[in-house]
């Protein structure tokens, strides 16, 4: 929760930096100096592995695409999990491994005019911000999609451990099991718990809420024992309450 | 600390309401269908026996492997759309698949049993001409490539370069095939048009020239259109000016050999151009000596080119298509002969003596609603008996492939037309006979005629009627629920198609640029009518309208497909039925003029279909249905008819409006200069949209109303300066009716692809940053104000203050493909946009994220109202993927309709595959959902049931013993 508290105003505060400003000016990193895609004729390769922990590359590659910066340049997985992206211009891009069932993290690559590459993490927000990454690109699958959500499933314990349930729950175990372990104790006790009672409660007439409630489970729960076998254990309090 | 966790809980909530798909729900209401595309080579995969993969690379730029047996795909490659993606030749060997990509750029070569790429070589620029493999002494191990003036050899096994050759030349001589037997040589051969062939022969060890000779054929121009290699090396031609055959032999000769195709006793029909077919079933080996050629449309021969004769082995005519199958050592021509007007019969014939086989007679079913067949896929087998056995992929004109097993049996057919969806609309669907038969009876004229009596016994047998059709629902219902549920059948058929209670299945209506419209079932997915319209333009463009509903019984609905050809403008309707997709019976009106508009009006003629208008390119008008009462109806409420035009190309938006005379007058003209932005695309609302809500309650208790003005057009402009420092999108919102500027919004260092929705009162907009490099969206809201200036009804030409506009923008962390926004019958439900990813996910993005109302700072209104505070990146979540794994290449447009239940919204995407699913915006709050515990409440209150049986009882007792205390 402290956490969380300490993040978020930096966040609003982000928030409202970027519209006062227009999104204000965010220089690019220093190797994606020459981003425009001049006409020269050099062209270059992105290359890397992708690889899905646990799992064998043929199972999945056939599925799997690379996308730079949308669909403008794709690559195909080979049958070992590398791949090439060819005939990428000078410029930044965002590589991305694409299969319907497994994650893989975005990737910000960019190309100098010389040819030189360097990988780093994609932030939408900082674009100059530098946090590298390995190039040849090494990606790994962060785990599975998870595509669906959970249905509610009714059980005993979820509908135990509800607040509201329990809100109502505890107070009327204490209320019926109160009284009863009071009653075991000796008359010495009940005279203390009566004057700290009066202690609480300064005016004897006002009727007192959990005294009625007290009452009132009770009666109903010697009422109930009555139908059974032990009546007049349950009817006990109720007698010498009055 | 206490409103940070209001905010938590704000998201808790927010998070709560964007409904996602359970995993049980999985191909309940939704299904996807995976297309390829136009196939242009496909290739059995013939080295395994009883492998059941048939490759196919298609003008879509997509290469897949089939299942031979269900049609279904094993997997598939979707390549970059354009040039750069298209495959331009694909050599198969063994486990190995070469395909040669973007006029030669790209060399890569697949696995096709994993479906994996084995390698991928970039080749110099050049424009590609021939590629082939390359066998020595039985094996193949490299594959020669052509191009424009440069000969490279590869390995097969990693791609790497063996050797590269500049070809002699080049500057006059057009290299156009290459050729190799499996004797160590590699021939180029072109031909200066109309001069002469120049054959060069390389050393395929490495690269050396061995021999070059220059032959003279003035008759030539181009090579693979009028030769082939045949035999033992021998370049044939044919000619139809000269009415000849000519030969050469690769190795020796210097002068080609003419044999007048009269010395055979053959002619050329008029007009046709002859074409010639060899057959070389192993690279590493000679072309046989036998080959094809086809003098007419549908006449065929089979010729044996021995020792320089030319020998005919069979003629066939009539014979449609001809095409040549090997299977081990046998190699049997099958030919297509029409049989009678519905089919064709298409039977085997060895190649060497062609002779009939016995027993390959097949017959091919040619639909009616179809287009004729193209190509012949032919695969051929050994059976046990080692006699040739062979099943056939038709290719049909209309991109339908259809495999077919002895002796007719239609194993699979696979619709690519739908691969290429251009629009689409969704039509209700009929009433069944007995819901007709009850509409029918409270209709007027019945009333009239019929007396007391007869309207009692009618009513009486109607109610027997639904009794009857009640009860066996139930026993369906039964028998059903006996059987598992995959064996259940749900045989949808035109015949018993009907709506369902909540109208949530629909038909389909699809137009595809190939021409061939379809009608699917929206809950099955399942083909119901096809019709192919030939004729159509290749660069048509269509617009489908629906005049007239499935409400008006007893007329049939109606459905009018524009079709324009964008060159002339000129345009022909197609009128149909959209249920059984039967052309109408009425004729539409010939349009002699090109068409620059069109625009369905709400007014209704006697038939209750809706007009029509027509604007041609001197502005006149033209309706269809044009019946007395509708010019009638038109003169009348003339006044209030107004429409815009969009000339793109001067930069011109202009606004008509309709006099009584059907003439038109221009009322307003805005001209954006052409030469610094142009027009990209002009959005207006769509017509069966409702709002439901006027006006929103803010925080405090008042109200600010939105501004619905239903003729708001947003236009979006992009500059034609594409430097990332000056470009820059601009978005205009003007009223179609006055023309008056509503708002004008220019996001500088900004370019296109721009994604519009309009809706409601609102424009959200998506664009790529050049600056930051991202894809962001914008959103630009409208609002009158506290106050509505006329609430009863909606003037553009009335309403004098101008609207309070508010915007934001946000980051998007990826790019998008196409959006749209959900629609739903009243309006009440939240609405989403849902968005099209380049990875094939739809993503269902709430319409409460972009709201330019989300605060910066959190207040207690805000909070009241439900805004988000605003952050500047919107996230995806992969549980609002509305299709799950079921991803959709290359979405190009989604469709949405609404349904019979305010909750639900109907949703196709379509694009190479084809998704239909239905989403809940506000979750499914007017139907019990479908995980409802029947269970736990029927269990609860029986247990409250008994409980206060067995209370009772004990109170009465506790009396009872008080009354006797």
């Amino acid at each position: 929760m402290v956490h969380r508290e300490s993040l978020s105003p930096l966040w609003l505060l982000m928030a409202t930096v970027v519209v006062v400003s227009g999104f204000s000016d965010m220089d690019s990193g220093p190797g994606a100096g020459g981003s425009t895609t001049q006409a020269n004729g050099d062209r270059f390769k992105i290359e890397g592995r992708a690889i899905v922990p646990g799992l064998k590359t043929q199972d999945w590659v056939s599925t799997a695409r690379v996308l730079v910066e949308g669909e403008e340049y794709v690559g195909f997985l080979r049958t070992d999990g590398s791949f090439a992206v060819n005939d990428v211009p000078t410029g930044s891009y965002v590589v991305e491994v694409v299969t319907p069932t497994y994650r893989f993290e975005p990737v910000r690559v960019d190309i100098t005019s010389k040819g030189k590459m360097r990988a780093r993490l994609v932030n939408y927000i900082k674009t100059s911000e530098v946090i590298r990454q390995p190039y040849p690109l090494q990606i790994r699958a962060s785990g599975p999609h998870s595509y669906f959500m959970k249905r509610e499933t009714w059980g005993w314990t979820d509908f135990l451990m509800n607040p509201m349930v329990m809100m109502m729950v505890l107070p009327l175990l204490i209320i019926v099991l109160l009284p009863k372990v009071v009653n075991t104790n000796d008359p010495e006790m009940r005279k203390e718990m009566e004057q700290s009672m009066n202690m609480l409660n300064p005016n004897p007439e006002l009727p007192d809420v959990s005294e009625i409630m007290t009452k009132l489970f009770s009666g109903s729960k010697g009422s109930s024992k009555a139908g059974s076998s032990s009546s007049s254990k349950g009817s006990r309090p109720a007698i010498k309450r009055r | 600390m206490g409103k940070l966790i209001l905010l938590l809980l704000n998201l808790i909530f927010l998070c709560d309401i964007v409904a996602a798909v359970f995993e049980d729900q999985v191909g309940k209401f939704d299904w996807r269908q995976q297309y390829v595309g136009k196939v242009r080579f496909s290739h059995f995969d013939t080295h395994m026996q009883l492998s059941k993969k048939v490759l196919i690379a298609t003008e879509s730029n997509v290469f897949a492997a089939l299942n031979t047996r269900t049609g279904d795909l094993f997997w598939r490659h979707v390549d970059k759309t354009g040039l750069e993606g298209n495959i331009d030749a694909v050599l198969q060997h063994g486990q190995d698949a070469v395909l040669v990509v973007g006029n030669g750029r790209v060399l890569r070569s697949w696995d096709i049993s994993v479906g994996g790429l084995n390698w991928e070589i970039v080749l110099d620029s050049g424009s590609f001409q021939s590629a082939c493999l390359v066998g020595q002494q039985g094996t193949v191990k490299h594959a020669a490539v052509l191009k424009k003036s440069v000969i490279s050899f590869h390995y097969l096994t990693n791609g790497h370069l063996k050797w590269i050759e500049n070809l002699p030349e080049s500057e006059t001589v057009n290299y156009q095939a290459v050729y190799s037997s499996g004797n160590g040589q590699v021939y180029a051969m072109g031909v200066v048009p109309h001069s002469h062939i120049a054959i060069v022969a390389y050393s395929m060890d490495d690269g050396e020239i061995i021999n070059q000779i220059s032959v003279d054929a003035p008759w030539l121009s181009n090579i693979p259109a009028s030769c082939a290699v045949i035999g033992q090396g021998i370049l044939t031609c044919v000619d139809a000016t000269t009415a000849s055959l000519y030969t050469l032999d690769l190795h020796q000769q210097l002068q080609m050999t003419q044999v007048p195709l009269q010395s055979l006793g053959l002619e050329v029909d008029p007009g046709f151009h002859p074409y010639l077919v060899s057959h070389q079933p192993s690279p590493a080996r000679q072309p046989l000596s036998e080959f094809l050629l086809q003098l007419g449309p549908d006449h065929h021969l089979l010729l044996q080119l021995n020792d320089g004769q030319i020998v005919t082995l069979r003629d066939f005519k009539p014979a449609l298509l001809v095409s040549f199958a090997t299977t081990g050592e046998k190699t049997v021509a099958a030919v297509m002969s029409p049989k009678n007007k519905t089919a064709c019969s298409i039977n085997l014939f060895s190649s060497e003596t062609g002779r009939r086989l016995l027993d390959t007679t097949l017959i091919f079913t040619v639909d009616p609603n179809g287009g004729k067949p193209e190509r012949l896929h032919v695969q051929a087998f050994l059976k046990k008996d080692d006699s040739v056995g062979y099943r056939v992929m038709v290719q049909t004109e209309d991109h339908a492939l259809i495999f077919i097993q002895q002796p007719g049996r239609v194993m699979w057919t696979r619709e690519e037309a739908l691969s290429d969806v251009v629009t689409m609309e969704m039509v209700d669907l009929p009433l069944t006979g007995t819901q007709a038969e009850l509409e029918g009876e409270f209709g007027k004229k019945a009333a009239i005629q019929d007396g007391l009596m007869s309207m009692v016994v009618k009513r009486l047998s109607s109610q027997l009627i639904m009794l009857q059709a009640w009860i066996a629902h139930l026993w369906k219902l039964f028998y059903d629920a006996r059987k598992p549920r995959s064996q259940v059948k749900n045989d949808v058929t035109i015949e018993n198609l009907s709506r369902d209670e909540f109208n949530l299945q629909k038909m389909m209506v699809m137009v595809t640029a190939s021409g061939k419209l379809f009608g699917i079932d929206s809950k099955t997915g399942s083909i119901l009518w096809k019709h192919y319209l030939d004729n159509i333009p290749p660069n048509a463009a269509f617009k489908l309208i629906v005049q007239r509903t499935t409400a008006h019984f007893p007329h049939p609905p109606q459905c009018t497909l524009l079709i324009k050809d964008k060159d002339s403008g000129l345009a022909t309707l197609h009128v149909f039925n959209p249920i059984f997709g039967r052309k109408s019976h009425v004729t539409p009106p010939a349009l002699s003029r090109p068409i620059l508009q069109s625009l369905l009006l709400p007014l209704i003629d006697q038939d209750y279909a809706k007009v029509l208008l027509l604007v041609d390119d001197q502005y006149k008008v033209s309706a269809f249905p044009s019946t007395k009462n509708v010019l009638q109806q038109l003169q009348e409420t003339a006044a209030s008819i107004f429409f815009y035009l969009v000339d793109s190309s001067q930069g011109r938006l202009s606004g008509y409006r309709l006099r009584t005379d059907l003439s038109t007058e221009q009322v307003w003209e805005v001209v954006i200069p052409n030469e610094v932005q142009k027009i990209v695309s002009v959005k207006g609302k769509r017509p069966n949209e409702h709002v439901h809500s006027q006006g929103r309650v803010m925080g405090d208790r008042s109200v600010l109303y939105k501004y619905l003005n239903p003729n708001l057009l947003a236009v979006v402009t992009e500059s034609t300066d594409l430097h990332q420092e000056r470009s820059f999108i601009g978005i205009l919102l003007i009223d179609g009716v006055t023309g008056r500027i509503i708002h004008e919004a220019v996001q500088r260092k900004a370019r296109g692809p721009v994604h519009v929705v309009h809706s409601e009162n609102w424009v959200v907009y998506e664009y790529w940053s050049t600056k930051s490099r991202r894809n962001e969206f914008s959103v630009i809201e409208l609002y009158e104000g506290m106050e509505l200036y006329n609430s009863t009804v909606f003037s553009s030409l009335d309403r004098p203050n101008a609207p309070h506009v508010l915007q934001q923008s946000y980051i998007f962390p990826a790019s998008i493909s196409t959006m749209e926004a959900t629609l739903t019958e009243k309006g009440i439900t939240s609405r989403h946009l849902l968005i099209g990813l380049p990875s094939g996910g739809i993503l269902s993005l709430p319409k409460m994220f972009l709201d330019p109302r989300r605060p910066e700072i959190v207040s207690e209104q805000s909070r009241e109202e439900n805004l988000i505070p605003y952050a500047p990146e919107l996230i995806i979540r992969t549980e609002w993927f509305i299709n799950y794994n079921q991803t959709v290449s290359r979405v190009r447009g989604i469709y949405t309709a609404p349904s019979g239940l305010e909750s639900t919204c109907m949703v196709v995407a379509y694009g190479l595959d084809i998704y239909q699913t239905r989403v809940y915006p506000s979750k499914q709050f007017d139907v019990l959902k479908d995980d409802y515990d029947y269970m736990l409440i029927s269990s609860v209150l029986f247990a409250l049931f008994f409980a206060t049986m067995i209370s009772k009882r004990l109170a009465e007792v506790k009396l009872l013993n008080r009354a006797w205390r």
